[in-house]
This record gives structure tokens, sequence and C-alpha cells, in this order.
């Protein structure tokens, strides 16, 4: 019986022992990051203080995994600032429209200038393929090659196509996310 | 013409228009008209700007653009960010949307619109403040940063001995946003020290160090008091009703059947605005104290003491509405309004003020200086 009840406390503390997971978000403008923030936070108890400053949220996509998402990003010059943030960052999430196949240069361009800086080295990275919906958008396959994924040796990635308008996708996005943080977590 | 707003309360109609005046002017060009006293044609113009607004706070692109299309705006960044700056009756939040957006009139609109404030021998976060004040932020990383680096632009501009250089101001800006929401956003759940503050401050003085005493300072003023959710214009009626001129239980007799029933009254803005309970958040009834006229009623006559009354010069129905049984927003039907108060002084001090609101500022007056305000708005310096 008392093993019995450890055994649950040990379950209990794993799940809610820990800070919540710092994920940073981060794309270009129009992408859809604020869309698939609000997609998470919808199905979530709302408890809204309103305040002034960047969209964050505390969201927990999956049991026992409690993540920070920071809407993060701006020009280079006040990157130095999020520098401060990128800090104990456990997962990145990058979010791109699939379909506007003009800016996917510059969206690699700022992916690969953001996992350069030393605190994120290791740093897993889920993209978000949003826009899937829309007509000419590219494939998973065909992003991660624009973007070059396959460059990162050091980190996990995974490319998971989405619609946020719908929702399609984001849990899943999530729930790899989640996975490869806690990778990360026991590899420190 | 006794349904005025097809089916909609008081409250959803003013919360739309977010001003409670502009009700009252919509309402009153409305009874005008059908009435034929003063104009005899309407202005079509004051109630454009109405469905202009209106539109704005649903969706602001579409807001302009019928404003523009009716020929109210003329499609300058200058004028767009003076019909912004000016802000009555449109929403902050959708201000801030459309300020944030990422094309090239929208961002020439924001640099317009920063440049109407005056900050001008003002500390940095003063000026913030000020600058937040004016449209609801929205939470996105690049939208904050370019709206600081206009901002930062504007400051420099005005206080050149503050900063070396401009990028300096806006990355300083860009990290007082950053700390506002550490501190403050429940989510976050890590709060900065001053120290971590200060260190991430780190050489963003054109390589060097700001002072360590400005960080602090800022960092305490931002920790004591978080930046402020800007009020919509339409919370003016909120002042309307917090701040009265009088306000106090009357009486009040029934327009077609004679019984008294008591009601909270609150004068301001020259309107008699009725409640049923103190804490209704929407009135009954709203009297427009214009072309009116106030007296006493001897007890005999209304059978009930300290009695008073609004009637107009012939016999004519006063122009008023309420809320009907069904939740309708309908004409009032009074051709006198009784009010009945709980003593002589609170009667004498009742009809006293109303005297003065009318006397004060008569209505039509009023309503012609708002359309030459809504139409009149004259382009940026």
């Amino acid at each position: 019986m008392g093993l019995f009840l450890s055994k649950i406390v040990e379950a209990l503390t794993a799940f809610s022992g820990s800070d919540p997971a710092r994920i940073l978000m981060l794309g270009l403008d129009a992408a859809g990051k604020t869309t698939v923030l609000y997609k998470l936070k919808l199905n979530e108890t709302v408890c809204t203080i309103p305040t002034i400053g960047f969209n964050v949220e505390t969201v927990s996509p999956v049991k026992g995994v409690t993540f920070t998402v920071w809407d993060v990003g701006g020009q280079e010059k006040i990157r130095t600032l999020w520098r401060h943030y990128y800090q104990n960052a456990q997962g990145l999430v990058y979010v791109v429209d699939s379909a506007d196949v003009i800016r996917m240069a510059e969206a690699k361009e700022e992916l690969h200038a953001i996992c350069k800086d030393i605190q994120m080295e290791g740093v897993p990275v889920v993209i978000v393929a949003n826009k899937q919906d829309l007509p000419g958008a590219l494939k998973t396959s065909e992003i991660a090659d624009q973007l070059d994924m396959l460059s990162f040796r050091d980190r996990k990635w995974y490319v998971q196509g989405a619609c946020a308008k719908t929702g399609e996708g984001i849990y899943e996005a999530m729930t790899e996310m989640a996975r490869l943080t806690k990778l990360f977590q026991s590899k420190r | 013409m006794k349904e005025l707003i097809g089916g909609n309360t008081i409250i959803q109609y003013i919360r739309e228009h977010f001003d409670i005046e502009y009700f009252v002017c919509y309402l009153t060009a409305c009874l005008m008209c059908s009435f034929h006293i003063f104009y005899s044609k309407p202005d079509p113009k004051a109630k454009q700007i109405s469905i202009g607004k209106k539109k704005f706070n649903m969706d602001p692109k579409k807001g302009i653009q019928y404003l523009i299309e009716h020929g109210l705006l003329q499609e300058t960044p200058e004028d767009v960010a003076q019909f912004l700056f000016q802000g009555e009756g449109l929403n902050k939040t959708a201000i801030g949307d459309y300020l944030g957006e990422r094309k090239d009139f929208n961002m020439d609109v924001l640099k317009a619109f920063v440049n109407l404030h005056e900050f001008r021998g003002m500390i940095l976060v003063q000026a913030l403040r000020q600058f937040l004040w004016s449209f609801r932020l929205p939470g996105e990383a690049q939208k904050i940063d370019r709206m600081m680096e206009c901002f930062a632009q504007r400051y420099c501009d005005l206080n050149s001995d503050v900063f070396k250089n401009t990028d300096t101001c806006y990355v300083l800006s860009f990290a007082i946003i950053m700390l506002n929401t550490s501190l403050h956003n429940p989510s976050v759940k890590d709060k900065p020290t001053v120290e971590r503050f200060i260190s991430m401050n780190r050489g963003i003085h054109d390589g060097g160090d700001l002072p360590e005493e400005l960080l602090i300072n800022l960092y305490d003023s931002i920790k004591n008091e978080p930046f402020k959710i800007p009020e919509d214009d339409g919370n003016d009626l909120m002042h309307t009703f917090f701040n009265p001129v009088k306000e106090g239980w009357l009486w009040k007799q029934g327009g077609r059947y004679k019984n008294w029933k008591r009601r909270w009254f609150i004068l301001n803005d020259n309107c008699l605005y009725y409640f049923q309970y103190t804490t209704d958040k929407e009135p009954k009834g709203i009297i427009p104290l214009e072309n009116i006229n106030v007296r006493e009623v001897p007890t005999e006559k209304a059978h009930k003491p300290n009695c008073f009354e609004l009637f107009t010069g012939g016999n004519d129905i006063i122009k008023a509405c309420k809320v009907d049984s069904d939740g309708k927003v309908v004409e009032g039907r009074h051709n006198v309004y009784r009010m009945s108060a709980g003593n002589t002084p609170e009667k004498e001090e009742w009809i006293k003020c109303i005297k003065l609101s009318i006397n004060d500022n008569p209505f039509y007056d009023m309503l012609a200086a708002r359309r030459k305000n809504a139409t009149g708005s004259s382009p940026a310096e």
C-alpha cells in the first residue's frame, strides 16, 4: 500500500513539479502566430486579465506539459533583447505561411539567424506549416526543403502541416513539441 | 417612427455608437426630421459619419473605406491619422489594429498619427504612457516593433538631448513593453528582477550602457504602475453617469397610465436619464433638455407633494426615448414629464439644476457644434 501511494505521488510530482517550459513562437508577419496561439488557448479555462504588451499564453496542450508561449520577434536591432528570453528556452515553434512562396527565403533567413544564437543551441524546432488550405500552399516536405531544415544537425525538428483558422494540425504540432521538449530536457 | 431603432435595446445601441451624446444627437436628429423643426432637410453627413465609425469599430479597414467613399475623409495618411487621433466614438482596439497593419498606407498613417502626439519635455515613460493611451497596443511582436520605432523617432525629434541616437530610444521602448508584459501578464511566471532588466539592456546605448539610475527608475515606474488599458471613448458613457450634475431618486408619473414609479435620475450633458435601479448600466429613458421648460406643480394639481414638470411651449410631445416593456427603444409619449421629489429643498434643487442645464447650453447649438466638429476635421500640421 505504501509503495502504491508513493508511486502516485511520484507520478503527480513528475507532472506538476517543474516550472512550465519556455516555448518561443516566431515567424514572419502574418504567418498566423496569433491565430495559432489563441487556437491553443481556446480549450483552456480563460482567465484573462488583459495586459498591455506581447501576446503570451500559458497553454497545456498535453496532460502534464505546460508551455509558456511568447510571441517574440521584430527587427535585428531588438534581437539583443530577446536573447534574454531565449535563455532556458526549451522549444521553438516557428510559424510559416505555406502559401507565401515569395517570403519563404526571408523566413528561412530569420529561422537560421535565431537558431545560430548560442542560447538556442540544441533547442528543438517545430515548424508549423500554416495555411495549408490556401491554393498554392507548399507541402510539408517542400517547406522543410525551402527552410533548409536538413542543415540542422544538432537539434531535433519536425514540420507539421496546419490550418490555424480551423485548428487543424495545431494539436499535433504541440504534441510533437511536448515530446521533443521532454527529450531535450532529459538530455540537458 | 414609433420604434426608433428597430428592435435594439438602448444599451446595444449606445454600445454600438460608443458615445451617449452622439446617440442623443442622432436621436434628436431623427426626431427633428420627423417633426420638421429647425431643419427642413436632415443632414445626411452626421449620420454617415456615425455609420462609418460603427463600421470602423467592427472592421477598421471597411470603416475607413466607407468614410473615404462618402467624401467624409480624404485618402491621405494625415487626414486618416487625424481622424484616429481625435478618436471620438472609436474603439481603441480597432485603432490599434488599423495602425498595426503591415501595408504602406497604414504605416504612413501610423507615422502621421505618432506625429500628432506632443512629447516635448516629457520623460520617456511618461511619453510612452500617453502614446499607449491613444490606442490599444496589439500583441504581435512585429507590430509593437514598428510602433515603437515610430514612437522613438517622434520622441527623439522633440527631445534631441535625451538619447544619443534614435535606435537607443527604440530598443529601450521595446524593452519597456517587454518588461510590462513580464511583470504584469499573469501567464509569465518568471518575473524579472531589476538586475535582469539592467543586464538585458546592456550595450543598447550605441554599444555602451545607459545610466543604471535611468533603468532602475524605469523598472520601478512600470512595476508600480502598469500601462493602463486604454478605455474606449464609449466609456465616456460611464463618465457621464459617474460624474453627474445631479442625481437622486424621484417619483415619475407615467405618460399614458398616470401611475407613479420610483426612478433613479441622473442629470448630465444637458440630458436627464432615468434608471430603474441605481446599479443599472442602461437607462430606462433619456430626455434631452432642449426646447423644454421646467416648472413647479402645486400639490393639489398633482395629488402628490413636491412636484415639478418638464413641458414644451406648445402642447407637443416632449422629444425623448425610453425602453418599452418588450425591451425596444421607443419614442416617449409624454406631453409633460411630471416628477415628485422627496422634500421641498430637493425639488427646488432639481428645478434649479435642470433650469441651468437648459439655459447653459441649448441642445441644438451643441448638435450644430458636433456636426461642425465631425465634418470639419482639419488636416495634420
